[in-house]
């Protein structure tokens, strides 16, 4: 193998695939990173059995060849480079990569490619087009409310759900719903859906960066894979097997009381009170108070801590129906408003033992549920 | 036609009251040799022909019964071992009812022989309930001491007759109980032959290891770790005078049942559920649930701390300082765990955390010993510490003004919970977080019953649970607490299983706050960043007892700078 490529490109692409390197092991093949050549590319894949990344540099290919790197030495030594170009020599039925760049020469030993594991394929016949922005926001909006533990695995994932022109994506810890719209730019022939790893998405959120491109998808005919393709990334992830809590009969159907209030506004007061918060169980009280002839709604949001104090801070709410008490856990509170792109939002509750439906106002796409606490007012 | 009211025959009264003595065989042997020991024999002989039916004889060599009050003996409410009702209060010998005698000879052709040290001829006494009484008496020659022959137990008294087992359970009973006194009385040289098989023989030599030896598996016997003296002893004396010594087993050894713990109270053996629960206790978390300690604790405390007089084989006593007896004997095992129990080398460093005031124990003691430590007044509060880093994903180093201190992160965390659980329970209730999606949990009947029993007090602490049908439960709400953690379902589990086994009374309350603690709080290898320690040391700072967790484990080994200096050779 004989190949030159830009400094720059290198270090950018292996920090691309470094994503998906095996941190601790038993199978040291995997902390490595595959070099090889594709179309007159360099590629480089890693994997660590749950996802794999690959990804396409240019380059300019005089030899084919193909091996296995140390993903962690490699990427060091290329990040310390000056930017300019690096030439790689990898001598047939050798392993050892030669590197030279301006005045910097190395050797590094490497394995055999043939023994890197296997980087999924998928035949991309039914490939579904997503826009990367909305792709991206979907994701954040969803992705904090699954499951951390593995006691469900399913719920550990983002249920996925194609059907005719909208793809949905859902997450649940057993606490609170997160449910996401988003519309597709051509529908889907079948309805398909299926349960994807948050991780693998968390991950794929930070390859789309600023991604303008399109973002195409395809989920392997098994059902165990899927494949996001990016312009010069391809990311494929196991997918987890099961069958996802039916959350549509958890969202609550109608509420006793509405209270829109400002996001950035609700988001302070409750940064606020989790100060106070911290050293209970991170209990928020909310009480919405309808207005009068007079005076407009309110929200105050409390919290207090046993031995240390309390602080209460109120905000302007424009109320439909009811007061309302509800105590939320700080934490779940704080997530939701943190990635609610829209300027308000409503809060809607039924009972302070029932759970709180959290809808930007001015947007049917997002909405989030979350269970109380039980506490004495 | 009701008969009319009369006082009983001597006979039917005094089998009557024989029954509450003589239950079976085991129980002829238990008097007999309590007898032999009262006696102050150093050796003591039990036979025991087919299951003790045919024959029981105990032969020792005390001080044997002077002729003129062999008859006697045999007399209900006769004895030389008290005298009037002072005594009663401060009991030193093993019997004292003067019914023993008596009431075997009411169920069984009894024979003595016996000779005072002083006397030139023995006597022999033959007694049989079906003629009325003395069959024979007769001047005979013997060696020193006594010897009694039980036979054709039970005969006359058919329902009890029936109600003997086969010959090898009440064996078992007899080796049982002979076992127990082997450890009494190591010093006395026991022997025990059933069906002229030799089944024990112990050495005399007063030594309690050996004693174990003859009885158990000699590596058993050498495995066992001998109970630390209490540190406190020295100067202040428990009020109550509670001494506890004896072997415990080391965690790596246990029995599948409970019967290997032997506990004595002045010599006394015992049976009592708080004193196992004590013993018990201090295992917790050393042995896998199901396993069960094997130890020998010898409990030593003033006469009239104890009354003996509660139960008619005086199986049962009952302490006058119930709670210092509990303290002392799980202060005695724990402190033994703490120290011997072959767990992670800590040969000279380790020193126990200052407790309160005033510098550390071990200070004073020159090389720092391993020692656990000492219960802390509730006010104690521990210095600002400075987390370091962790160890083994199990132990959070940090740093104190005067030197270093190791911290078990799930006992430290242990404690956090308990602390911030009752804090709440005690103020507005313990806040609880609802379930998005009711979780089915589905129960054991055993589980069920504690479900059913205790509901109210689980609501109390945060689990909403529902009856569902069957034997299943949704749960709706669980403890604020533990919403942190994922596993809500297991969490139940095992925390329903626990309470179940737990067959102590006592607060139920305080006992489900500590279960609830200890299941959810940080296991050891769970990894913590540097925040989550800080977090957990900051906590464990702010309860009332931060070093120990509530099952009374160290949360904390404190290494001093002064110590540090010594090991650098720096002084």
């Amino acid at each position: 193998m004989r190949v030159s490529c830009l400094q720059e490109n290198l270090s950018k692409g292996l920090g691309v695939v470094g994503r998906a390197v095996a941190g601790k092991t038993t199978l040291p093949m995997i902390n490595n990173v595959l070099l090889s050549i594709d179309q007159s590319r360099l590629k480089l894949s890693a994997t660590n059995l749950e996802i794999a990344i690959t990804c396409w540099i240019g380059a300019k290919v005089e030899e084919e060849g193909a091996i296995a790197i140390p993903a962690r030495l490699l990427s060091e030594f290329v990040n310390s480079l000056p930017n300019e170009r690096i030439d790689m020599n990898l001598s047939p039925r050798q392993r050892v990569l030669g590197l030279r760049c301006a005045r910097f020469e190395a050797r590094i030993n490497g394995m055999d490619a043939e023994d890197f594991p296997p980087i999924p394929m998928i035949d991309e016949a039914s490939i579904i087009s997503l826009d990367p922005v909305g792709l991206r926001s979907a994701i954040t909006q969803v992705v904090f409310a699954a499951a951390t533990d593995d006691t469900r695995p399913v719920l550990t994932g983002v249920h996925f759900r194609l059907e005719g022109n909208q793809a949905t994506l859902a997450t649940a810890d057993g606490f609170r719903l997160a449910i996401r719209k988003l519309s597709l730019a051509t529908p889907v022939a079948e309805k398909m859906e299926v349960i994807i790893p948050a991780r693998s998405l968390s991950e794929l959120n930070r390859l789309l960066g600023d991604e303008t491109e399109p973002v195409q998808l395809a989920i392997s005919a098994a059902k165990n894979q899927v494949l996001f393709r990016l312009k010069n990334v391809v990311m494929v992830s196991q997918l987890i097997q099961g069958t996802f809590p039916n959350y549509n009969q958890l969202v609550p159907q109608s509420y006793q009381s509405r209270a829109v209030v400002t996001v950035s506004d609700f988001q302070r007061a409750s940064r606020t009170a989790s100060i106070f918060a911290r050293d209970g169980s991170g209990i928020i009280r909310i009480q919405v108070t309808p207005g009068g002839e007079l005076s407009p709604g309110r929200m105050a949001i409390s919290a207090r801590a046993e031995e240390y104090g309390d602080n209460t801070g109120e905000i302007d709410a424009t109320v439909d129906g009811e007061g309302a008490k509800i105590a939320f856990n700080s934490t779940y509170l704080m997530d939701v408003l943190g990635v609610i792109d829209e300027e308000e939002v409503a809060l809607e509750t039924t009972s302070p033992s029932s759970p709180g439906v959290l809808r930007p106002v001015g947007s049917e796409s997002y909405l989030h549920v979350v269970m109380p606490m039980f506490v004495q007012w | 036609m009701r008969p009319p009211i009369r006082v009983l025959p001597q006979e039917v009264a005094s089998q009557i009251a024989a029954g509450e003595v003589v239950e079976r065989p085991a129980s002829v042997v238990k008097e007999l040799v309590e007898n032999a020991l009262d006696a102050g024999a150093t050796q003591v002989s039990v036979e025991v022909v087919e299951g003790g039916r045919r024959l029981i004889r105990v032969a020792d060599d005390g001080c044997g019964i002077p002729e003129d009050e062999v008859e006697l003996a045999f007399q209900r409410h006769a004895t030389s071992k008290i005298a009037d009702t002072f005594d009663l209060e401060a009991i030193g010998t093993l019997g004292f009812r003067g019914e023993a005698l008596p009431s075997i000879a009411a169920v069984a052709q009894v024979t003595m022989v016996t000779r005072t040290q002083d006397a030139a001829t023995g006597t022999y006494l033959r007694l049989a309930p079906a003629s009325g009484g003395k069959v024979a008496r007769e001047r005979r020659a013997c060696s020193s001491g006594t010897s009694v022959a039980v036979s054709d137990l039970f005969h006359h008294v058919p329902a009890r007759l029936k109600f003997l087992r086969s010959p090898t359970t009440e064996n078992g009973h007899i080796a049982h109980l002979v076992t127990q006194f082997v450890f009494a009385y190591p010093q006395v040289r026991f022997t025990l032959k059933v069906d002229g098989r030799t089944l024990i023989q112990s050495s005399g030599s007063g030594d309690l290891r050996e004693a174990v030896a003859a009885a158990y598996q000699w590596e058993v016997a050498q495995s066992l770790l001998a109970i630390e003296k209490d540190p406190r002893q020295e100067d202040s004396r428990l009020p109550s005078g509670v001494v506890v010594s004896g072997l415990v087993s080391p965690p790596a050894l246990s029995r599948g049942g409970r019967s290997y713990m032997s506990f004595f109270v002045n010599g006394r053996w015992v049976q009592s559920r708080m004193l196992s629960y004590a013993l018990e206790e201090a295992y917790q978390g050393f042995l896998l649930s199901g396993k069960h300690p094997i130890a020998i604790l010898l409990i030593g405390l003033p006469h009239r701390e104890v009354d003996v007089n509660v139960h008619p084989t005086k199986a049962e006593v009952r302490f006058v300082h119930e709670r210092e007896v509990f303290g002392a004997v799980n202060g005695a095992a724990r402190r033994t765990l703490a120290i011997l129990a072959p767990v992670p080398q800590m040969t000279r460093v380790a020193a126990p955390v200052p407790s309160g005031e005033g510098l550390p124990l071990a200070l004073g003691s020159g090389e720092g010993v391993l020692v656990s430590p000492v219960i802390s007044p509730p006010s104690s509060s521990l210095p600002v510490l400075r987390v370091l880093g962790q160890v083994a994903n199990t132990y959070i180093i940090a740093e104190g003004p005067q030197g270093m201190y190791l911290i078990d992160q799930h006992t430290a965390h242990e404690r956090v919970l308990y602390h911030k659980l009752r804090t709440q329970l005690a103020g507005r209730g313990v806040e609880r977080q609802g379930l998005l999606e009711p979780l089915t949990v589905e129960v054991t009947s055993r589980q069920e019953e504690l479900l059913q029993v205790h509901g109210e007090l689980l609501f109390q602490y945060g689990f909403e649970v529902d009856h569902f049908g069957g034997r299943n439960y949704l749960v709706r709400s669980v403890p604020a607490l533990l919403s942190v953690k994922g596993d809500t379902a297991q969490v139940l589990q095992r925390f329903l299983d626990e309470l179940a086994d737990e067959k102590e009374p006592g607060d139920w309350a305080q006992k489900v706050a500590i279960s609830l603690a200890c299941h959810t709080a940080v296991r050891a290898g769970d990894t913590l960043t540097l925040s989550e320690m800080r977090a957990l040391v900051q906590d464990l700072e702010a309860t009332d007892q931060p070093r120990t967790c509530p099952h009374g484990r160290p949360t904390m080994i404190y290494l001093s700078q002064s110590q540090l200096e010594r090991e650098f050779g720096r002084r």
